[in-house]
């Protein structure tokens, strides 16, 4: 009888734990306007200014390096 | 989940190698103090100047870094069973967040300093030499993890497409936005590997796919996962968490 009530128990605590648990499958749209994970991060910081971040990155580094690679002798 | 995975990796390794192993990062070769403090990210104040002064130290420590860097010595290779089972997750995302990048369409993208810039699909990525390594993933915020990984030696990869070795930088764009650059003497190391698989198996998503670059020399976060774009340049490119302060060269 003690095992049937521990089996039960086991089962109930399987099933919440199961519907608690975080579904980590990847793919979801990242929600840019919220704060970055992780303990890199500071204060303030938010998942989309990485993006931001890169394309103006991108913008300075363009010129500098289409200049650099028309100055690059002929390999 | 991921607190807890942290966790569990820090409680294998003893303080001591922890200690010893940031020493051996930071400590034996950041020469300045202030420049100690931006390896923390430390947000010590908002000030203009200040910062710009802490920067130019942040600068100087990647110059005398990468002047005690010996491209020969390699990192410390470990057994299988030395394996961290779970290897952590880690970004600026959550695991749920992690992109999908199509493998079928994907291409690499070469710009900069590089003679044959035709774009690399996965499968003539996988077609050529492999090698594997054993190595430890040491993280700015304080854990580290052993896991094994494949993948192309990324010198021979440079080699192979024409890369101006003579330049200074080699930087990189990611499918989940994130961007980095390293310098050439560790883009030359032997232990620096173009990763396309983890523990035998084609790298999944959470750890970069379909490609990653792995630096045993390195911290964690100098590693660029979900590569899309590389190029080698003289122009010193950054990266995202280079610019908010963390210390450019971070390794050894």
């Amino acid at each position: 009888m003690k095992s049937l009530e521990a089996t039960a128990v086991a089962a109930i605590l399987a099933t919440v734990s199961f519907a608690f648990a975080a579904d980590t499958t990847p793919g979801k749209p990242m929600k840019m306007d919220e704060p970055m994970h992780g303990e890199m991060k500071k204060k303030n910081m938010k998942k989309g200014d990485v993006k931001k971040a890169a394309e103006k990155r991108a913008r300075q580094m363009k010129p500098m390096m289409e200049k650099e690679a028309a100055g690059a002798p002929k390999r | 989940m991921k607190k807890r995975t942290m966790d569990a990796s820090l409680a294998e390794h003893s303080p001591k190698l922890i200690r010893s192993i940031e020493r051996r990062l930071f400590l034996r070769q950041g020469l300045s103090l202030g420049a100690l403090a931006l390896l923390s990210g430390c947000e010590l104040t908002d000030d203009e100047g200040v910062q710009k002064v802490l920067l130019a130290m942040s600068r100087w420590n990647d110059g005398a870094q990468a002047w005690l860097f010996n491209p020969n010595k390699l990192a410390p290779e470990y057994p299988e069973s030395a394996i961290t089972k779970p290897f952590p997750f880690n970004a600026y995302y959550g695991e749920d967040e992690v992109r999908l990048v199509d493998g079928a369409s994907y291409k690499l993208e070469l710009s900069g300093l590089i003679r044959d810039q035709k774009p690399w699909t996965l499968p003539e990525l996988y077609a050529l030499p492999q090698s594997s390594q054993i190595t430890r993933h040491i993280c700015v915020e304080g854990w580290s993890a052993i896991g094994k990984w494949s993948g192309v030696r990324f010198s021979d990869f440079l080699a192979r497409v024409g890369a101006d070795t003579t330049a200074k930088y080699v930087g990189f764009e990611c499918a989940d936005d994130y961007t980095t650059s390293i310098d050439m003497a560790t883009a030359l190391h032997p232990q620096t590997l173009l990763t396309l698989r983890f523990a035998d198996q084609i790298l999944p998503p959470k750890y970069g796919f379909p490609m990653k670059l792995r630096m045993p020399t390195k911290l964690g976060f100098k590693s660029p996962k979900h590569i899309t774009a590389m190029y080698v340049t003289n122009e010193y490119p950054g990266g995202y968490w280079e610019d908010q302060g963390y210390n450019w060269f971070s390794g050894s």
